[in-house]
């Protein structure tokens, strides 16, 4: 159907309505979130702060927030394919960022992105899990 | 300004043969008229698009084609009559001028070439200027010389605002982020509570100058002679805003366009998108302070997420419009009317803040810092140039269109009604 003919004077109404519903419905979505969640806040997306005994990551803060994931996949290929073992490993994280819940999980859950890390990698959060994984 | 005097009768276009003397001593009760023609009027209107106003011979073809002139005194036939005597009171006082969608069937049929269309356009700048507070910004938003500082006004104001952001911050309380705490996006450069003080203020400066505009707008109207002496009511105030929101909604009065019915389309791209971004913004700075959709906005935003979509889906409407109203202006420039630098201005900042806007998200995805920062200080300055100046460009139309529209509702000038039709022209 050509555009005209579906905006014509007899159609506009129809159009006009079905596009306000289309605007109100995001805000539709956060009432009904509210309610569902019984009128609590979402806990706020949070970083963990490091451990203060290390005093540096790796590699610096604004390089290891946007690129953490190509570092990690870097470190792999070097693992993997070379042979070559730079001492960084992904339990070693947990060193310094204690909490996986705290410092991967919830932004990755309020960015949409999916981490398969965690499906083979262990991520030590307490202590006695640390022990009990003999670091 | 220099002025000259003629005398008529009250209804324009009736030749009167009576010297001055006798029409001021005249005692058949008709009052006699005065006019002054505003000659500095004619000819700024025939520097801003309505040059081709002297053509006219008031032959009133344009008011019989108009699909949405009403029955009586129907225009643009009258306004043609008091622009070329530049009666410029009696045209900032007139409903019709913004009655008018410029559809262009009187240009289009016009035996003289006189464009009554964008002479009406040429009028409503004119009234853009007339009730802005203060004139002088109007008047630069008209006028390309001014471009360099109509940018630079922002731009610097936001630098400072930028440069004294922490020490601001830390007076008013608000939260300023150190070095080791672990921040998103464009918090450390602009955090929301600056976005939100900076637009928050120069906002008010021009929510008051629209509030001041249709005031003095709503106060002439009042006045105006289009309703005859003594006009009564039709409507409550309230259900004739009502009809007007339900017109401009479904773009009612534009689906009566012939010549231009284009407009009623690429407008209503436009309009929505517009609307859409307005509301995720002000649900934004609400979000806060509202417990409903405070937990929605969690940063950075997920690309799904439905106010992502939303803003997403309103940015690609808004440029689908545009880009029809370009390449209608371009191209058929016949049928859309001639474009004026006053059309242009609000047509390339539309467009260019729809732009960096996507162009900031892109770079923003693609992590590139500081190319993302320098975009979206360019697309705050354009925004800037958008909303601040709102009262000032030919933005303000939604302030004064909406006032004349719910005035005509209120005092039964209803514009479209097929009454008149089926006769010639159909």
């Amino acid at each position: 159907m050509k555009l005209s003919t579906a905006l014509n004077r007899e159609n506009r109404g129809v159009a006009a309505t079905v596009l306000v519903i289309l605007i109100l419905l995001p805000l539709a979505a956060s009432i009904v979130g509210f309610v569902v969640r019984g009128g609590r806040d979402v806990p706020e997306v949070f970083l963990e702060k490091a451990d203060p005994r290390w005093d540096a990551c790796v590699r610096e803060t604004e390089y290891m927030r946007f690129y953490h994931m190509d570092f990690l996949k870097e470190i792999r290929e070097d693992v993997v394919r070379s042979g070559v073992k730079g001492g960084v490993t992904l339990a070693g994280c947990g060193d310094c960022h204690r909490n996986r819940d705290q410092f991967c999980d919830r932004c990755h859950q309020a960015a949409s992105v999916n981490l398969d890390c965690f499906g083979c990698h262990f991520y030590p959060e307490t202590d006695a899990e640390r022990i009990s994984a003999g670091m | 300004m220099e002025t000259a005097e003629v005398t008529a009768t009250a209804e324009p276009g009736v030749p009167e043969q009576e010297s001055p003397q006798d029409v001021r001593t005249r005692t058949d009760g008709r009052k006699p008229v005065l006019i002054e023609p505003d000659l500095e009027f004619i000819r700024v209107m025939g520097r801003t698009g309505g040059d081709s106003l002297k053509m006219c011979f008031q032959c009133g073809t344009c008011s019989a084609t108009c699909p949405l002139a009403p029955d009586d005194h129907p225009f643009p036939r009258k306004e043609m009559a008091w622009a070329v005597w530049g009666m410029k009171d009696r045209l900032m006082a007139d409903p019709d001028v913004w009655l008018c969608h410029h559809c262009n069937d009187c240009s289009t049929n016009c035996p003289r070439g006189a464009r009554p269309g964008d002479v009406l356009g040429a009028v409503r700048q004119q009234a853009i200027i007339h009730y802005a507070l203060p004139r002088f910004l109007a008047r630069w938003v008209g006028n390309p010389r001014y471009i360099p500082l109509l940018l630079a006004i922002p731009a610097v104001l936001l630098w400072l605002a930028i440069s004294f952001r922490d020490r601001i911050g830390g007076a008013l309380g608000f939260h300023v982020p150190t070095e080791d705490e672990i921040v998103f996006s464009f918090t450390p450069l602009l955090p929301h509570w600056l976005l939100d003080s900076f637009f928050g203020l120069f906002g008010a400066f021009a929510l008051l100058a629209a509030v001041v505009g249709i005031w003095r707008f709503a106060r002439a109207l009042k006045r105006s002679e289009t309703w005859g002496e003594n006009p009564k009511p039709v409507k409550g105030v309230g259900a004739s805003v009502a009809t007007v929101l339900a017109k401009i909604l479904t773009h009612y009065n534009f689906t009566f366009c012939e010549t231009d019915h284009r407009r009623s389309i690429s407008h209503f791209g436009v309009f929505f998108g517009f609307v859409a971004l307005t509301l995720v913004t002000l649900w934004i700075i609400t979000g806060p302070v509202n417990p409903l959709i405070r937990g929605d906005f969690i940063y950075p935003f997920s690309l799904f997420s439905p106010w992502k979509i939303l803003a997403n889906l309103g940015g690609l409407a808004i440029l689908a419009g545009l880009l029809m109203m370009i390449w209608d202006r371009l191209y058929f420039g016949h049928l859309a009317g001639t474009s004026s630098y006053f059309d242009w201005f609000l047509v390339w900042t539309f467009f260019l803040v729809v732009a960096s806007g996507f162009v900031t998200e892109f770079l923003h995805y693609l992590r590139m810092t500081p190319h993302r920062q320098v975009a979206y200080f360019g697309h705050l300055v354009l925004v800037f140039g958008l909303l601040i100046y709102l009262p000032y460009s030919k933005l303000a139309h939604l302030l004064y269109r909406t006032t004349a529209m719910v005035f005509a509702e209120r005092y039964g000038r209803i514009v479209g009604e097929p009454a008149k039709k089926g006769g010639a022209n159909r």
